[in-house]
């Protein structure tokens, strides 16, 4: 999970690097494909929002008039949906440690 | 003598209280002497009023009183004026007709609306005057054919008569001035008039935004940001470091203190970026992109009632809380980048069962690094207030902003009450000796820091080597389910004698592990760890004793 969600911020840092206009088409195809594995993940809004941003972004290369908003929107909002998803999962890793600390004992 | 009806009305409920709202005590003394020593003077009907000639000056009497004129240069109530009045109401008391004055009753007092005093107070000024009322600490009011309302803590005495702009207020002002509103408000508090709850829901819609311009420059905000995307980073000229400060001082100027925060932290990410700086994460900047954005699109959708708490404050305002009964827990000193530094002093309050905290901070930048920083000496109190560790003291007259941070105002009276442990002060129901409710109640994430403040007592503590890469001292503390919460302070100048004193209760902790040491600090939450930033231990916690 740790590692899909570096793969979702890092696909979004890097949109941010290149910008929508240079680095929409090469970002598609890489989102589709996390959409997928966030879908696999149970990541269902995760999914939901990077689909958004790919078909946004598919969209806007045929199109002459670009209308970005609701594209950044999109990008904003799962960028917090990441820190949302980055804090559940830190919080279920210090269960877990506990927990394995305490079977580790009885053993 | 003929008296116009109104004017004998007048005279008759003028008693010399009266006179000395309207003037001061001395002109009415003045006056009383100057009416002794008046041998007949020429008097004649005029309109409304009756024109008196006196030791040389002419004076029109009219109702109200306040507007009678004189013909001395004198520009407040003169005691040729009081001196007429005094000689009219001595023929007024000598004709068989005059019925005995009522008792006033105040009513242009009592139709001032109090949202318009509300709104001339302001919400700090608004807040102390609902508090007294409350807690019984008002003014002093003596009602006689004038509202008389002392005010010691201003200090002033105002006078309120009627008609109300002829009120008087020891400050001099000859307008309606704050302590005149202060003052009214206090009468009408007391007369049930004014309602604290309407008073104070008044004052919230008074600060109310004007969201024409709010949502103006929100989207304003969203497009530039909007642009930054689409551009991306690698072709961001620097010149964008100033757009988005740009972008900080509108929101500035739209009343929007979270916006503008929220920028500024991007423009030093920006700044961060274009200094390539060695701190600089992608991560970061497109957080704080997302955080922005996000703020404006929520300002931008939001109504009357959800705006305000959006755009937040420019700064907190100090509010009186009463009296205190605080206990000295902690202190900490911090140091930081934007060049000031300073010790932040954790007080427990013993009967609210909360902390209250005490920021003692100081411009750095310009100054040497040797030079010794003076010690807070807040309150009066007879010694620094670091020497005040693990002591009691009650607080009179304190004030707090809401997070709870104390002022440092002298207005604040400090007494102390000696030492004690903190075992016998601070409640042992509040000490945690189970992880997992430290961890569900003290550690969530983007909280403040006063809120996962805790103080926590392990069952076991395993020191661990001194990390000599990230130079970080850590301390293993376990409860008893053995759920660990890991005690980090990584070095620095400032906590050169903290990790020092860590290290000595390692040494002791090795050498007798019955040791049980008890830590107050605050709580956060790092990869799949519990820590803790420890703000003082005590290895003597003392509620046996």
């Amino acid at each position: 999970m740790t590692e899909l969600l570096d793969d979702m911020e890092l696909a979004l840092t890097d949109l941010m690097q290149s910008g929508f206009s240079t680095g929409g088409a090469a970002a598609v195809q890489r989102l589709q494909t996390l959409a997928l594995n966030c879908e696999d993940s149970g990541l269902h809004t995760g999914s939901a929002l990077l689909s958004e941003i790919q078909q946004a972004l598919a969209a806007r290369s045929h199109r002459e008039e670009k209308h970005d908003l609701p594209l950044a929107a999109a990008v904003c909002r799962t960028v917090r949906y990441i820190q949302l998803c980055r804090e559940k999962l830190q919080e279920e890793q210090i269960a877990k440690r506990w927990q394995s600390i305490k079977l580790e004992e009885e053993f | 003598m003929y008296l116009p009806e109104e004017l004998s009305a007048a005279l008759l409920a003028a008693d010399e209280n009266y006179l000395v709202g309207l003037s001061n005590k001395g002109t009415v003394n003045r006056a009383k002497k100057d009416l002794a020593a008046l041998t007949g003077p020429e008097s004649m009907p005029n309109g409304a009023g009756v024109t008196v000639k006196l030791d040389g000056a002419e004076c029109v009497i009219t109702a109200p009183l306040g507007q009678s004129r004189c013909s001395c240069p004198s520009g407040s109530i003169c005691r040729h004026r009081i001196t007429a009045i005094l000689w009219l109401k001595r023929q007024l008391d000598a004709a068989p007709a005059s019925a005995p004055p009522s008792k006033p009753e105040f009513q242009e007092l009592r139709a001032y609306p109090p949202e318009k005093l509300a709104k001339q107070l302001g919400l700090k000024r608004l807040s102390a005057a609902l508090f007294r009322h409350q807690s019984g600490g008002g003014p002093e009011i003596a009602e006689t054919s004038v509202v008389t309302v002392d005010m010691p803590w201003l200090p002033a005495s105002v006078r309120l008569l009627e008609p109300l702009e002829h009120s008087s207020c020891t400050c001099h002002s000859k307008t309606f001035c704050a302590h005149k509103a202060e003052a009214l408000l206090y009468w009408q508090l007391n007369e049930g008039i004014a309602d604290p709850a309407l008073l104070q829901a008044a004052q919230s819609a008074g600060a109310a935004l004007d969201l024409e311009p709010v949502r103006g420059v929100c989207q304003a905000v969203q497009q530039s940001l909007t642009a930054q995307l689409a551009a991306g980073l690698s072709r961001m000229p620097p010149g964008v470091c100033e757009t988005v400060e740009r972008m900080a001082a509108l929101c500035h100027t739209a009343r929007l203190p979270e916006l503008e925060r929220a920028l500024r932290a991007l423009h030093g990410e920006y700044a961060a970026y274009f200094a390539r700086s060695a701190t600089y994460r992608d991560a970061a900047l497109l957080q704080r992109i997302s955080d922005a954005f996000r703020l404006a699109a929520a300002l931008e959708a939001s109504d009357e009632e959800t705006a305000p708490a959006l755009a937040g404050s420019f700064r907190d305002d100090y509010l009186p809380v009463g009296n205190l009964q605080l206990y000295l827990l902690g202190m900490r000193d911090f140091s930081g980048r934007s060049g000031y530094a300073g010790t932040i002093y954790y007080f427990w309050e013993r009967d609210a069962h909360r902390f209250y905290t005490f920021t003692h901070v100081r411009p750095t930048f310009y100054e040497a690094e040797s030079r010794r920083r003076p010690a807070a000496i807040p309150w009066g109190l007879p010694c620094p207030l670091h020497q005040a560790w693990n002591v009691s003291l009650d607080l009179t007259g304190a004030k707090a902003t809401y997070a709870g941070n104390l002022s440092a105002s002298d207005r604040c009276q400090a007494t102390l009450l000696g030492h004690s442990n903190p075992g016998r002060v601070y409640p042992g129901e509040q000490v945690y000796t189970d992880f997992g409710l430290l961890f569900a109640q003290r550690s969530l994430p983007n909280t403040p820091e006063r809120e996962r403040l805790a103080v926590v007592r392990p069952r076991r503590c395993q020191p661990q080597p001194y990390d000599t890469v990230q130079q970080r001292f850590t301390l293993r503390l376990l409860d008893g389910e053995d759920r660990d919460l890991w005690l980090e302070v990584r070095y620095k100048k400032e906590e050169a004698k903290v990790v020092g004193l860590l290290e000595q209760l390692a040494d002791k902790l090795s050498r007798d592990p019955r040791l049980a040491p008890v830590f107050f600090g605050v709580v956060f939450r790092e990869s799949d760890r519990l820590k803790l930033y420890p703000i003082e231990f005590f290895t003597e916690w003392g509620e046996d004793t």
